[in-house]
């Protein structure tokens, strides 16, 4: 394989220069490929050995490097330095001076080459700023290199290495990451908007490379904009408008695409863009990039303007790190926004608890007044009637006992507020702690014991006084003991007073019910009172823990608790020894002795009154006998206060009743249970089960469903006896309530439940024997009465309904709102006794829908005055069904029957199917044979790639299975599938989420189908038809392609035939001349269309045959004579010489054509007229010769254009003359439709019309290989099309060089690499201006007049010679566009 | 195939060698020009006289050639050309003969200064 190797190598462009650009790599070959011998280095082979190391080590390197050798520094690089710096310059700039090669950072690099090759020594430079023109634009970049000395064979220093890395990438990279990292460094700026942008814009500002100015601007509530922020901005610059309108479209900014959620580039090459500021840079920025501040699920806040690095091409990286910027922004302002709402939250609430605190207060103290007066004089009747009767005495004793616990409520809602308000005055004494709590402990223990509680107390003495205020204590620690007591049923409680470390700890342990952990931390909080727990009473404000806790803070001390559900609960308080933790100006009075607890009698007989008494018996029945007015009754009394219980049970006993007397709800079921009585008295608050759940559960059994409640409540107010008597109560009583009140209503209720029952068991009776459902309903819809045949309806019986309105059986107001807006009419509805048929949209218990006749009269309520509603119901969904499916059918066929083709059918019939079933959406997937699937939709996705892959499985599924089955996908959905003509389909309907699609709608979905296929068969028939009819409408209507400089229009007569009798032609002769024909056949619609495409092609051919007008029209004559119905066609047939403009025609009865010179002058092509076609026999026709003068414009057309009934002919052709006159320097396609549209009378043309324009001379369009010795024939070319437009010598001149200019360039440059590629060149007049345009496939490179000044001054005499000279190069090429204009 | 260019050189009576221009000259016989002022800048120590009067097309390759022979040459050119000697600044580096009094030009040019791209 050596030897092999030698071959190959023989073959390398390399072999030639010695081997020193011995290598494969496309940089060898194009190193081989310089002239050396133009170099002061010489020819390769004659190098020295020094020379050709340093190239070998140079090109054997994968890291970048260039270096310079000899006197003239020549430049040689490696394959990576090519890559990553030296761009576009490569090839060029191999073998060229260093000086050259980067002359534009020349002054930077120079200094550091000549110091290497002065001293010898290396340098070193990093991140070194340096604008390259490398990419076709001044770029900032920046490299990190070093230069190092490269010696000669004798070691002298004759050269330099680079050695480079570029950091571009990087450098941009941190800088901007470090603008990202600055916006997020302050959290604390969020708190205020204002704040937050401010400090946002002073770190944008640091960025002046990126981001040489920005605006934030704000969306307003009318959508306008207002500047919010800017950097590098000057104020009052005119590029940031204080505010911008929302509708504005002249608005600097556009402001309507970041309000949609869009990102936009602007050029600022206009006012008022002049004068921006230029950040960090020499030039402002070219562009701006606006971004929204785009907000989670709703409008942006408003938009970011960041004005672009002009050195620097706005790649993704740019718009990422903007669109990161405006992220943050738009945070920001998020955040802060809603803080600020935040914040006012609290301010209100602090507010509100302010006024509540003082409402406390107040009421509090008013109190305490009529309390003393209660108290005084009982306690002062209990004295002087001492030896009155037992009842006498134990009534004084309820009075005096309620009136100290009211008292005791009202003192600690005044503590508590006192406490709120910061006026709680403590005085504090040096206290034995250990025998302070012990001796209040022994005031509970009684309590304790009576309710068969242990109750452990464990005070050693403490090592130090604490100092106390003995008020707050005992009310710490009684609270703490009455909370244990209360919600301790089994075990005991447990009270130690310990010495911790500087503290003394006291603990109250239980084991009763324990705290729920969910409520562990609201424990503390006011009113907070744990729901559902068992207790001995209902009773309390929900204070007294929040009022402990405030207690012991002022001691300086803490409080905390640990339970555990079922186990028990232990409250841990802590207080400081010493003073230390109290204010300084505490007073603190003496050792106070020990006097017994003045406070705790309130909270031992509050706590006695929660257990059972055994001095009442629970039931005494038989007792008294006579009553006032009425039997006896049996009466069931629960109420978890004793005094309140005792109270009602002596009452009712007096009156003569049985009672049976219970501390809870749940022991009242239990009685209920036992023995059904004839009346519940309840109290509505009460432990376990509450007044409320015990009627409910009571009303919810068939058995104790009848049984009268009469509720009694604390709770004053209409809601607190709507909600009694919505629970199905049958009485409510509120506290306080006379003793006759009570009597009175508990005797009304018995006899009403007597009475009632009575009735309801003969109403039953005869209800459930009718066959249609019978139901009773009040105003809002809910059942009160119902028969058996409702539930078999319905599927539910009064028994599974709720009250009030939204009754399930109703449609869902969601999903069916037009259902449930006619079931609601119908309920609201009714007249007075008055009975109305309906048929209302019903729900079923199994969610299917039903169709029910209902006949519903309205009536009074005879005992509560109420409206009511009863109604009977009857299934009549099965008949409904039946005529729904005629009709459904019927609206199908019409439908189908209407529409022109299978894409109207298919719209038509998914419309009609969606509607009938009121679906969400409708669509229909056709699979072609191998094709892609094609959706038509009336809502939703309108692609098969927007479908979820999900729904595309079911839709293929379906395809797949049997044809017009129906079948449900079980999420709402359902589909089925169908024969189309172009490949099987799927129809599917989305009907939402729980709506059924019973066996009915399956049968009637798949009949629907069935005529569906039937009808788009039919319509595909009829689209085959109107395709074929359009095929060939087209084939004889005119040319595919017209020549240059022509354009036409046709408007035929009869729709939908899109050809009539008129035609136009142009045909291309051999000669280069063109041949241009209009015509009119007599009559319209299909048979002149059938005439004019044989005329057309007729005249077609003979123009080809001898290109002579008048000839050609003879013949035709000859020709028409033949065909039916081509007599009396009027034709205009011309041949025009685009060269010279001049056109020689004849007309065959045709309207003359109309030329308009450049200056508006108007004439008409009048001559060489005879007859139409056939109409007699004739030797010759006459013809004439007009000249098209440059950049003039003629007009042929026929009759339709023109002709108005009652009008002049003449009329019209001046019409249209100075409709081309006014219009004569715009385009001509343009130009045509302005004649089309100022010719149109005001109903639209309704004549065929046919329009041809040609303006002279057509405009120049060449194509030539990039090839030098193409230039002078090009150059001729355009010289004679540029003569043929009339321009002074001068412009002519001019205009060749410019031209000649771009097009070397083109061959120069753009096609360096691949010569021979195309070149076009177009040249066109119009609007009083030449226009000429150089197009390549090549690569543009930038004029660099210090590198080849040959081509700087080429663009510099393009730019002079012409105007608006453009240069725009893209990946397909280049184009060099130019005007200049043309003298009148 | 180059563009037709005919070059003729002679010495007009008071000495001065004259190089008669015939043709077009663009970047693909540019070169002949070049070749052909040489040579008759080689006859003689005097100012050569290029003759462009009979040149109806003279682009920037054309120009290079003349303009790098400024200082050893003069021109006669015919007043189709003057924009294009005018601009490339050749009247300003070497007398031009034939041409219309420059002023009449300046309407002419358009306002737009050129500057090279930084």
């Amino acid at each position: 394989m050596a030897g092999r190797e030698d071959d190959e190598e023989s073959r390398w462009p390399g072999a030639a220069s010695g081997g020193v650009f011995a290598g494969n790599d496309e940089i060898h070959q194009d190193l081989a490929a310089v002239d050396w011998t133009a170099t002061p280095l010489g020819p390769p082979q004659a190098w020295e050995q020094s020379l050709r190391t340093a190239v070998s080590i140079l090109l054997s390197s994968r890291f970048p490097m260039w270096m310079a050798w000899g006197p003239e520094l020549t430049f040689f690089c490696n394959t990576a330095y090519r890559r990553d710096t030296l761009g576009r310059k490569y090839p060029w700039a191999l073998g060229r001076p260093a000086s050259e090669v980067w002359a534009e950072v020349w002054e930077d690099i120079g200094p550091r080459v000549t110091g290497v090759l002065g001293t010898g020594k290396a340098t070193w430079d990093e991140a070194l700023l340096l604008f390259l023109e490398r990419s076709g634009y001044s770029e900032e970049t920046y490299h990190t290199f070093s230069y190092s000395a490269l010696r000669d064979d004798a070691g002298t220093v004759v050269g330099m290495l680079c050695v480079v890395s570029e950091d571009t990438d990087r450098v941009i990279g941190e800088r901007r990451m470090a603008t990202l990292r600055d916006l997020g460094s302050d959290v604390s700026v969020a708190r205020s908007e204002e704040r937050m942008l401010a400090f946002a814009a002073r770190q944008l500002a640091h960025n002046e490379r990126d981001l040489p100015f920005t605006l934030t601007y704000l969306f307003d509530e009318d959508g306008g904009a207002r500047l919010a922020a800017a950097t590098g901005m000057a104020p009052g610059h005119p590029a940031a408008p204080a505010l911008l309108a929302a509708d504005d479209p002249d608005a600097v900014w556009p402001v309507h695409e970041p309000a949609a959620s869009r990102s936009a580039v602007v050029v600022l090459d206009r006012e008022p863009f002049t004068g921006l500021p230029a950040g960090a840079w020499p030039q402002p920025p070219a562009q701006a990039l606006v971004v929204p501040l785009l907000q989670q699920g709703s409008d942006p806040y408003g938009f970011l303007v960041a004005g672009l690095n002009r050195y620097r091409r706005p790649d993704e990286a740019t718009r990422g790190f903007v669109e990161l910027v405006a992220a943050h922004l738009a945070a920001g302002v998020g955040s802060a926004r809603s803080y600020r709402v935040q914040q006012r939250r609290a301010e209100e609430l602090a507010e509100l608890d302010r006024a509540k605190t003082a409402f406390f207060s107040n009421v509090s103290h008013e109190f305490r007044t009529p309390l003393a007066l209660i108290m005084g004089p009982a306690e002062e009747l209990q004295a002087r009637l001492a030896g009155a009767e037992p009842q006498v005495r134990e009534e004084l004793e309820v009075i005096r006992r309620n009136g100290m616990r009211l008292g005791k409520l009202v003192n600690t809602l005044l503590d508590f507020s006192r406490i709120e308000a910061g006026r709680m005055q403590a005085g504090y004494e040096r206290a034995d702690l250990a025998a302070l709590t012990a001796e209040l402990a022994s005031v509970f223990r009684s309590a304790v014991e009576a309710a068969g509680l242990s109750f452990d107390v464990d005070c050693p003495p403490l090592p130090q006084p604490v100092l106390l205020d003995r008020g707050m204590w005992e009310k710490v620690v009684l609270n703490l003991l009455s909370n244990a007591l209360k919600f301790t049923f089994d075990g005991g409680i447990r009270l130690t007073v310990q010495d911790g470390p500087g503290e003394a700890v006291v603990t109250v342990a239980d084991t009763g019910v324990g705290v729920p952990e969910q409520e562990m931390p609201r424990l503390f909080e006011r009113f907070h009172r744990v729901a559902n727990v068992r207790a001995r009473s209902n009773e309390g404000s929900g204070i007294g823990l929040a009022l402990v806790k405030e207690l012991v803070a002022l001691h300086g001390g803490t409080i905390g608790a640990a339970s555990r559900e079922g186990e028990g609960t232990t409250f841990t308080v802590r207080l400081p020894y010493g003073n230390g933790h109290l204010p300084p100006d505490a007073a603190v009075g003496a050792d106070g002795t020990p006097a017994p607890p003045s406070g705790a009698e309130p909270y031992v007989q509050e706590a006695l009154r929660w257990l059972p008494d055994p001095a009442v018996p629970a039931e005494v029945p038989g007792q008294g006998g006579g009553t006032s007015g009425g039997a006896p009754v049996d009466v069931v009394v629960a109420d978890d206060n004793a005094d309140m219980r005792e109270y009602l049970t002596r009452l009712l006993r007096g009156a003569g009743h049985r009672v049976r007397a219970v501390g809870d709800g749940k022991a009242a079921l239990e009685a209920v249970h036992a023995h059904a009585p004839d009346l519940v008295v309840a109290d509505v608050m009460m432990p376990r089960l509450d007044g409320l759940q015990l009627v409910a559960t009571l009303r919810a059994a068939p058995r104790t469903a009848g049984v009268p409640v009469l509720l009694v409540s604390a709770r004053a107010g209409q809601e607190a006896s709507v909600e009694g008597l919505d629970a199905g109560a049958d009485d409510y009583l509120v506290k306080p309530f006379s003793a006759a009140e009570l009597l009175a209503r508990v005797r009304a209720n018995v006899e009403l439940a007597r009475l009632r029952t009575q009735h309801a068991r003969w109403r039953r009776a005869l209800t459930d024997s009718m066959q249609e459902a019978f139901f009773v309903c009040d105003a809002q819809g809910g059942i009160v009465e119902a028969n058996a045949a409702f539930a078999d309806v319905l599927g539910f019986g009064p028994e599974d309904l709720p009250a009030g309105p939204d009754q399930p059986w109703w449609p869902d107001a969601a999903a069916d709102p037009e259902g449930h807006r006619l079931v609601a009419e119908a309920f609201a509805g009714p007249e007075e006794r008055s009975g109305a048929g309906h048929i209302l949209p019903l729900r079923h218990r199994d969610g299917r829908p039903l169709s029910v006749s209902a006949s519903l009269a309205r009536v009074q309520d005879p005992e509560t005055g109420g409206q009511m509603v009863v109604g009977t119901l009857r299934d009549v969904t099965a008949e409904q069904y039946a005529i729904r499916r005629e009709s459904a059918v019927a609206a199908l066929s019409v439908r189908l029957s209407r529409s022109a083709s299978t894409a109207e059918s298919l719209d038509g019939a998914l419309k009609e199917m969606g509607a009938l079933w009121q679906a969400r959406h409708a669509l229909a997937v056709v699979f072609p044979d191998g094709g892609r699937p094609v959706l038509t939709a009336t809502g939703g996705a309108t692609d098969w790639s927007a479908l979820t892959a999900e729904h595309r499985a079911a839709l293929t599924a379906l395809r797949d299975g049997p044809p017009l089955t129906p079948s449900g996908d079980g999420h709402g959905g359902v589909g089925v599938g169908l024969a189309h003509p172009r490949g099987p389909m799927v129809l599917w309907l989305d009907l939402g989420e729980q709506r059924p699609f019973t066996d009915q709608d399956v049968n009637l979905l798949s009949l629907l189908a069935g005529h569906l296929v039937q009808g788009l068969s039919r319509a595909h028939q009829i689209d085959q038809q109107r395709e074929t009819a359009l095929a060939l409408q087209r084939a004889i209507l005119g040319p595919a392609e017209l020549p240059e400089g022509f354009a036409v229009r046709y408007e035929p007569a009869a729709r939908p035939l899109e050809v009539g009798g008129d035609w136009y032609d142009t045909v291309a002769l051999s000669d280069g001349r063109i041949g241009i024909v209009v015509g009119d056949c007599v009559g319209r619609g299909l048979q002149a269309a059938a005439v004019m495409g044989q005329l057309r092609s007729a005249c077609r051919a003979l123009l080809l045959q001898d290109p002579r007008p008048d000839r050609v029209l003879l013949a035709l004559d000859r020709f028409a004579a033949n065909i039916p119905g081509a007599m009396c066609t009027t034709v205009f047939c011309g041949v025009l010489d685009p060269g010279s403009g001049r056109v020689a025609y004849s007309s065959a009865g045709h309207p003359p054509g109309v030329l308009v010179d450049p200056d508006g002058g108007v004439r008409l092509l009048d001559q060489g007229r005879s007859t139409p076609l056939a109409v007699r026999a004739v030797d010759s026709r006459p013809w004439a010769q007009e000249e098209v003068p440059p950049h003039a414009t003629l007009l042929l057309y026929t009759d339709g254009l023109v002709e108005r009934r009652r009008r002049p002919l003449t009329e019209g052709i001046d019409r249209a003359g100075a409709a081309v006159r006014e219009a004569r320097h715009i385009g001509v396609e343009d130009l045509a439709a302005r004649v089309m549209d100022r010719m149109a009378p005001p109903g639209g043309y309704d004549d065929d019309v046919a329009l041809l324009l040609y303006r002279h001379p057509a405009p120049l369009s060449v194509r030539f290989p990039a090839e030098a010795a193409q230039l002078a024939p090009v150059r001729r070319a355009l010289r004679s099309w540029l003569n043929q437009c009339a321009l002074p010598p001068q412009t002519v001149q001019n205009v060749l060089v410019a031209a000649g200019e771009a097009c070397a360039n083109a061959v120069e440059h753009g096609h360096r690499d691949t010569p021979g590629d195309t070149i076009r060149l177009r040249a066109e007049a119009q609007q009083g201006s030449m226009r000429l345009t150089v197009s390549d496939t090549g690569r543009w490179r930038p004029p660099r007049p210090e590198a080849n000044p040959n081509r700087g001054r080429g663009i510099a005499l393009m730019r002079a010679l012409m105007q608006n000279v453009t240069v725009t190069s893209g990946p397909d090429g280049t184009t060099v566009a130019m005007n200049t204009g043309i003298p009148r | 195939m180059t563009t037709p260019l005919s070059l003729i050189c002679s010495n007009r009576p008071d000495g001065a060698v004259v190089l008669a221009v015939t043709g077009e000259v663009d970047m693909s016989n540019c070169a002949e020009l070049a070749a052909a002022a040489d040579q008759a800048l080689g006859r003689g120590p005097g100012s050569l006289v290029v003759d462009l009067s009979a040149v109806g097309y003279l682009d920037s390759a054309g120009l290079k050639e003349l303009l790098t022979r400024a200082d050893r040459i003069e021109i006669v050119a015919s007043g189709v050309l003057g924009p294009v000697l005018t601009v490339s600044g050749l009247t300003e580096l070497t007398a031009v003969h034939g041409l219309e009094p420059p002023g009449r030009l300046d309407g002419d040019l358009p306002t737009q200064p050129y500057e090279p791209p930084s």
